[in-house]
């Protein structure tokens, strides 16, 4: 097989190349794997102690009443949202960029919104009366209320949630197929069922194009209406530093920034495992770090605006708030939220740090904490110093929220790493399609 | 056909190619059973003439169900008890905005897959075996059958455009 660098890559190398991921793991994956089921019990644990106990075992209480469980749904969702960028709407603008990585975005986003679900749940304490938020008909007559944000968020997430997963298998339907017709015994009988007989017969393909077509179309004002509805979870409540109608746009570009920051996570270490750096080149990671610069800009421009607004209207309660977000409690966190979300970003305008993997993963990482540290700061902030400054208060999480939030992030990586040993991680279909386009245009 | 026919599996390499062979198949004895291979490819479709894919309308019906599913479900939901919340009317068509378009979104992909199983016939478990396993991978695939007495002549067609030709 052809290596070097300046070949350009054959159907043969990618098929190759993403079915020798599917080849039994070794030792070292396998202690990841347990290393990650581990983390998961110790969350688990942790859960059902808070269950046992009451919603108390947490840290909020008043006036913070949303603690660190809203931080990590608010976080999760906004992870999940790249991939749905990455896959969709970038889909839509043909960027050839996406390929390599649009399958790795597509599950990180199906898998972060499953993480987000959980949030709920558990933030409601007594989980089993979660079915009160579903529509069903009952023997009290009663509906929820469709005016609510929190419905909002309901319908909003469970519909993202359904349709990420839809437009993902539809996806790798192709992929299942090939790697079907490459496999033997149980894994070639998996795969077959995966598959679901697909032939890549011409009638399939037509139909198929135009499908692929229509849900990227309906994803991408999907994806921005549900960080818009999550963004309203906070916007429609009078509370200082929440009730600003900046919300929608500035929760979907964090969304986007803290997405494709993951994104970096994830198939850097991705691209060094599995030998993927003839199909995610470095042109490719580079190509997500200047989107990076892009939504970093936005995000530097939305802190700004809410702080001038905040001084423009003079509301009294409103300034109150920014100050203490920039001088009291909240400072630290207010800070590192500035630097690594809108300064550290702007690194990436020098070629040097586009460049390094070193560099990329690490200030994607440093992105990842600013970003959930922004969600701490509005989720926090606002409601610990709102209005009256006797009902001023401080919040802390406890062990019981950190095992959690441990438990949560084992569990979204456990997923991934499970998906991408077992599944194809790379989207063979779309590199196929892109090489075919390069083919056809002489590169 | 009759059980004197034979077919043959004619791998390409490139799609042109093979959309041309497709093209030049004239010959009424001679039948193209599939044209199969690992991505989309315009220059095939259009020489197979294929249809555009009503895909669409299904799509389209889905979202307007949607929509009027998520408008009326929120509607008769509050109107079972018409209490004023927030000072919104009880039918309060901008918030229920959200969920009608969400229930639209939902119902609009899910009607493009109901869609896109109907006109795939998908699952179609068993169909893979008569498939040739290349065109899940590099190659473009047509098979074509043909009465016994042309296969030499059919062959020395298939050939002539670029083809690896194998007898099934």
């Amino acid at each position: 097989m052809a290596t070097d660098n300046t070949t350009p890559l054959s159907f043969a190398e990618v098929d190759q190349t993403v079915t020798r991921t599917l080849e039994p793991a070794g030792r070292l994956y396998w202690s990841v794997v347990v290393a990650l089921l581990l983390g998961m019990g110790f969350g688990l644990v942790c859960w059902i102690y808070q269950i046992l106990v009451g919603i108390g075992a947490g840290g909020q209480n008043n006036p913070v009443h949303w603690g660190t469980y809203l931080v990590n749904f608010v976080f999760w969702v906004g992870i999940a949202h790249s991939g749905t960028l990455i896959s969709a709407i970038l889909h839509l603008l043909r960027a050839p960029w996406r390929n390599p990585v649009a399958r790795a975005a597509e599950t990180m986003t199906v898998f972060a919104i499953c993480t987000a679900g959980l949030f709920p749940l558990i933030h409601l304490g007594r989980v089993w009366m979660a079915f009160f938020m579903i529509p069903v008909p009952n023997q009290r007559t009663l509906w929820p209320n469709f005016q609510s944000p929190l419905i909002f968020d309901l319908v909003a997430i469970s519909t993202y949630l359904i349709v990420s997963v839809l437009f993902w298998y539809t996806g790798m339907l192709p992929d299942l197929a090939a790697i079907r017709d490459r496999a033997s015994g149980a894994k070639k009988r998996i795969f077959r069922a995966l598959s679901l007989g697909w032939t890549g017969r011409y009638q399939q393909w037509a139909h198929y194009a135009r499908s692929y077509l229509l849900f990227a179309a309906l994803a991408t004002p999907l994806v921005i209406s549900v960080h818009s509805v999550v963004s309203w979870d906070f916007a429609l409540g009078v509370i200082p530093g929440w009730h600003t109608t900046i919300f929608a746009p500035y929760f979907v570009a964090g969304a986007i920034h803290s997405g494709l920051a993951m994104v970096l996570t994830l198939i850097i270490p991705l691209r060094a495992i599995f030998g993927y750096q003839r199909i995610i080149t470095m042109g490719v990671l580079e190509k997500v770090a200047q989107t990076i610069i892009f939504t970093g800009l936005i995000m530097g421009y939305s802190y700004a605006t809410e702080h001038f607004i905040a001084w423009y209207s003079q509301s009294s309660v409103e300034m109150e708030q920014m100050a203490f977000r920039m001088f009291g409690d909240m400072a630290p966190q207010f800070w590192i939220m500035i630097v690594f979300n809108s300064l550290v970003p702007l690194l990436f305008f020098f070629r040097r740090f586009r460049r390094s993997l070193f560099w990329l993963f690490a200030l994607s990482i440093l992105i990842n904490i600013g970003m959930w540290f922004e969600r701490y700061v509005i989720i926090i902030g606002g409601v610990a110093h709102d209005f009256l400054p006797h009902a001023f208060g401080g919040y802390a999480p406890t062990f019981i929220e950190y095992g959690i939030m441990l438990g949560t992030f084992c569990l979204f990586f456990f997923l991934f790493i499970l998906f991408v040993k077992h599944m194809p991680s790379v989207s063979m279909t779309e590199m196929k399609e892109k090489i075919s386009e390069d083919q056809a245009h002489g590169q | 056909m009759a059980n004197n026919t034979v077919t043959l599996t004619a791998l390409f390499q490139e799609d042109v190619r093979a959309a041309q062979a497709v093209r030049d198949i004239t010959s009424p004895s001679w039948r193209v059973e599939r044209v199969c291979g690992p991505v989309p490819s315009e220059a095939i479709h259009q020489a197979l003439r294929g249809k555009k894919t009503p895909v669409g309308w299904f799509t389209l019906i889905g979202g307007l169900l949607g929509l009027v599913t998520g408008y009326g479900f929120a509607s008769f939901t509050s109107l079972r008890w018409e209490l004023i919340v927030s000072g919104k009317p009880v039918v309060a068509l901008v918030p229920f905005l959200i969920v009608g378009f969400e229930l639209a979104v939902l119902f609009a992909v899910l009607g493009t897959v109901i869609g896109l199983i109907l006109h795939t016939r998908l699952p179609a478990y068993g169909d893979e075996e008569d498939n040739p396993v290349e065109c899940t991978a590099d190659r473009f695939g047509l098979v074509v059958q043909c009465p016994a007495a042309e296969l030499g002549e059919l062959q020395a067609f298939l050939e002539e455009r670029g083809a690896w030709v194998r007898r099934q």
